[in-house]
């Protein structure tokens, strides 16, 4: 199985410096915080230790702010969760508005689709009317 | 005239307040004198904040260090563009300069509607100057633009070398102006509610601001992208700090408000959820000022934190409880007039677009104030940063393109199957071959691939309503092509203007996408003379030179740049030392072609031995990210451009709603 690359731990992990950047965006070439970094990732990864490992290392040498992104455990759990979950309930309640309404409303079979581009003689009168009538 | 710019803030503030009493009074009275008197004391308190300004630009402009705010954002070697520019580097002066467009734009629309809207107008005033005398009040009693130092400073501490770059100069006034143009259709929402007129003529007399306001939150996120690309040095234009996703919320709000009012304005329906948007919007805009201003979390642009969170917090609260008070009495005037008849209309896509953006917004709004949840719950801060952002917002991004090419060309009411066969058929077939060809080329980056079909397939379908569209004039009105098209935009400017910015939307994603996905990064330490390759490049550090100012010194490396053999340029990346500061800042040296831009960091350098550390990025297509900015801003501008039968649309509108309003209309006029 391929093992991490270095970007792909560089890119998981917050530089300390105060940029706000992962390690490996980083824009200070001389950072103390990245470069050091970088250097126990290379030494982490030349061990063979696999993302989880190398991660949950940091995680535990410098706390969890060290990780750029949440993890996929515990409470951190929900803040991958609640925007999809979010966007589906609301998808949900949209639906179900809808269909409250077309229940309410004329039956949906009782209106007939929009053939809007459907080039009759009459359709073609009526857009020659109403494009004079904007010209004028 | 310190004196005077301090007095005129005070004078301003007791003037809001006054006018937001005599405004209030005078509607619920029915007293045209009071009415007029509030409208008089907002035109009063643009004239304070007017004057309150020139006063700082003054202190600016003359150095006068005796004054605590010059003292800590300018100094006497600072260049006249960033000595204007420092008027919004620091708060006291960027709260000042939110008031001084607000009430300029107050001033504005006060004089367009001085004639008509007769029942919103009293209550527009008063959420105008409601906002206005917060920020006042912050000015006058929590930092104060004009405050003395006890003893005049010899000489200034300079701007941060960091906003010391021309694309400072125009990206915080765009952003404020898209950030304070929210207030103007929100205050008229504020004043549909209370006055219950809540038909569309409050969104039909705000729509050409809605546009501005949605015209500058765009182009001041670009500028703002544009300046982290140039000036931050890491070779990116965006990384979900929190003060950049405070300014790309407001942007989905308002792009969703934009949206759905077209289904308001045909189909009178989503009345309620329309006010949401707009108040959203506007929240919004707040939060993000409070993000910046509070150091609630921590960003890289907050160049100016303070202790006025709590102020920002209750504002917030007193905005959203008004709103949602409001929303609830009037909740009955808000139904919906019509239903939906089908899922597959463009009732449809527009519903789904409008829960895309929302969802967007608020996936950015949870990830930014997540780490304080986090802190709150579990007494750990995390850091939420690009990954997540990126996981999160691409999947919905990329569905929110493909509705970008479904809702402008799907019928409304309920879409035929040939109607769906008729638009869709070729879009779709050549944004999957797009795909297959990408995948068989060789790259495997799926986001991109993905990207890319849609792309194909929302501009074929733009391409096909154009051509459609043409060819109906053409072949109606004996018009040439040129003209056909020419007078197809012209008489139709909300529509394809609005597919213009559609257009610009797509370059924008593929510009996003290629670049990220296969982009080219190189780190070498070399000596004079030595080369290396970047992509197709091949660079050669020949030189290092050095220059030197009373305001900055700066190395720059002398770069030659060849491509199979053939010289392309000469880069000169540089690193600066502000003086006054005592910081260095890193200067890229950059090439952009519509293919991919070469950009050159200086990392690090040895001035005896010559040795250099060059950082070398190549981003492919990233020109196209600006170029669809400024396709958005043409596009917008077309959609803004007023036309014969839009102003027939609204004047019809405003009859009806002043003809029931007579008695209303005689208490203004």
């Amino acid at each position: 199985m391929k093992g991490p690359s270095q970007t792909e731990i560089e890119e998981s992990l917050t530089c300390q410096c105060g940029c706000g950047l992962t390690v490996h965006s980083c824009n200070h070439l001389q950072c103390p915080s990245a470069i050091p970094l970088k250097g126990e990732i290379a030494e982490h990864l030349a061990a063979g230790q696999t993302r989880a490992e190398i991660l949950t290392g940091f995680s535990s040498t410098y706390g969890e702010k060290i990780l750029s992104a949440p993890t996929m455990t515990g409470f951190n759990v929900v803040a991958w969760v609640m925007p999809f979950l979010a966007v589906f309930v609301a998808t949900v309640a949209v639906v179900a508005f809808v269909v409250r309404w077309r229940t309410r409303a004329v039956p949906a079979s009782a209106t007939p689709p929009v053939e809007d581009d459907v080039p009759t003689a009459e359709r073609r009168a009526r857009l020659q009317a109403e494009l004079d009538r904007f010209d004028g | 005239m310190i004196e005077l710019g301090s007095l005129a803030l005070q004078l301003a503030l007791l003037t809001a307040i006054y006018g937001i009493v005599v405004v209030l009074v005078g509607a619920a009275r029915q007293r045209s004198e009071m009415v007029r008197s509030g409208r008089h004391a907002a035109y009063a308190v643009h004239g304070l904040v007017v004057l309150a300004a020139v006063a700082l630009w003054r202190a600016l402009l003359t150095h006068d260090f005796s004054l605590e705010y010059v003292a800590s954002y300018a100094s006497s070697t600072l260049a006249l563009p960033y000595t204007i520019a420092a008027f919004w580097g620091g708060q006291a002066g960027s709260l000042l300069f939110w008031v001084l467009i607000l009430m300029t734009m107050s001033s504005i629309a006060h004089l367009q509607n001085r004639e008509r809207n007769a029942a919103l107008m009293p209550y527009v005033t008063a959420t105008l100057l409601v906002i206005a005398a917060f920020f006042l009040s912050l000015l006058v009693f929590i930092t104060d633009p004009f405050e003395r130092l006890p003893v005049p400073a010899i000489e200034g501490a300079d701007l941060n070398p960091l906003l010391q770059n021309y694309w400072m100069m125009i990206h915080p006034p765009s952003l404020y102006l898209g950030f304070v143009g929210c207030a103007i259709p929100f205050a008229f929402a504020m004043a549909a509610l209370a006055s219950g007129r809540l038909s569309d003529v409050w969104i039909r007399t705000t729509r050409r601001w809605t546009l501005f306001a949605w015209f500058f939150l765009t182009v001041g996120n670009v500028l703002g992208a544009r300046w982290a690309y140039e000036e931050l040095g890491w070779g990116g234009y965006w990384a979900w700090d929190p003060v950049e996703n405070a300014a790309i919320m407001p942007w989905f709000t308002c792009t969703a408000f934009l949206h759905s009012v077209m289904i308001q304005e045909k189909k009178n329906m989503l009345k309620m959820w329309n006010m949401v948007l707009v108040l959203l919007t506007f929240t919004l805009t707040i939060f993000g000022t409070f993000l910046t201003r509070s150091g609630i979390v921590s960003s890289v642009h907050s160049f100016t934190q303070s202790g006025l969170g709590p102020f920002f917090v209750g504002f917030l609260v007193m905005v959203i409880v008004t709103c949602i008070a409001l929303i609830a009495w009037r909740r009955p005037l808000l139904r919906s007039e019509n239903d939906i008849d089908s899922f597959l209309s463009r009732e449809g896509a527009f519903l789904f677009n409008n829960l895309l953006l929302v969802g967007l917004a608020f996936a950015t709004f949870w990830g930014t104030i997540f780490p304080v949840l986090s802190e709150a719950v579990r007494g750990i801060k995390i850091t939420v940063g690009p990954p997540f952002f990126n996981k999160v917002n691409a999947p919905l991004g990329l569905a929110l393109l493909f509705m970008t090419g479904v809702g402008p060309v799907i019928a409304w009411r309920r879409a035929s199957a040939r109607n769906l066969r008729r638009s869709f058929l070729w879009p779709l077939t050549l944004g999957f071959a797009t795909g297959v060809v990408i995948f068989a080329l060789g790259y495997r980056h799926y986001y991109a691939v993905v990207c890319f079909s849609l792309a194909t397939f929302v501009l074929t379908t733009i391409a096909m309503e154009f051509y459609r569209g043409t060819r109906a004039r053409q072949s109606l009105m004996h018009e040439s092509p040129a003209m056909a098209l020419a007078n197809l935009v012209g008489k139709n400017r909300r529509r394809y203007g609005g597919y213009v910015v559609h257009i610009g939307i797509v370059m924008i994603a593929v510009g996003m996408a290629a670049s990220s996905a296969f982009r080219v990064e190189v780190q070498e330490t070399i000596e004079r003379g030595q080369s290396f390759e970047a992509g197709p490049y091949t660079l050669t550090y020949t030189d290092l030179k050095n220059t030197d100012s009373p305001h900055v010194a700066s190395m720059l490396a002398e770069v030659q740049v060849t491509r199979n053999g053939r010289p392309v340029t000469t880069l000169y990346p540089e690193k600066r030392f502000y003086k006054r500061q005592q910081q260095p800042t890193t200067e890229v040296a950059l090439r952009s072609t519509l293919l991919d831009d070469l950009y050159v960091v200086l990392g690090n350098y040895d001035a005896e031995s010559g040795l250099v550390t060059l950082l070398v990025f190549v981003s492919p297509l990233v020109a196209w990210l600006w170029i669809g900015a400024l396709v958005m801003a043409l596009g917008t501008v077309i959609v803004m451009s007023p036309t014969a039968a839009e102003q027939r649309v609204l004047a019809a509108a405003l009859a009806v709603e002043e003809r029931g309003l007579e008695g209303a209309a005689r208490v203004v006029r």
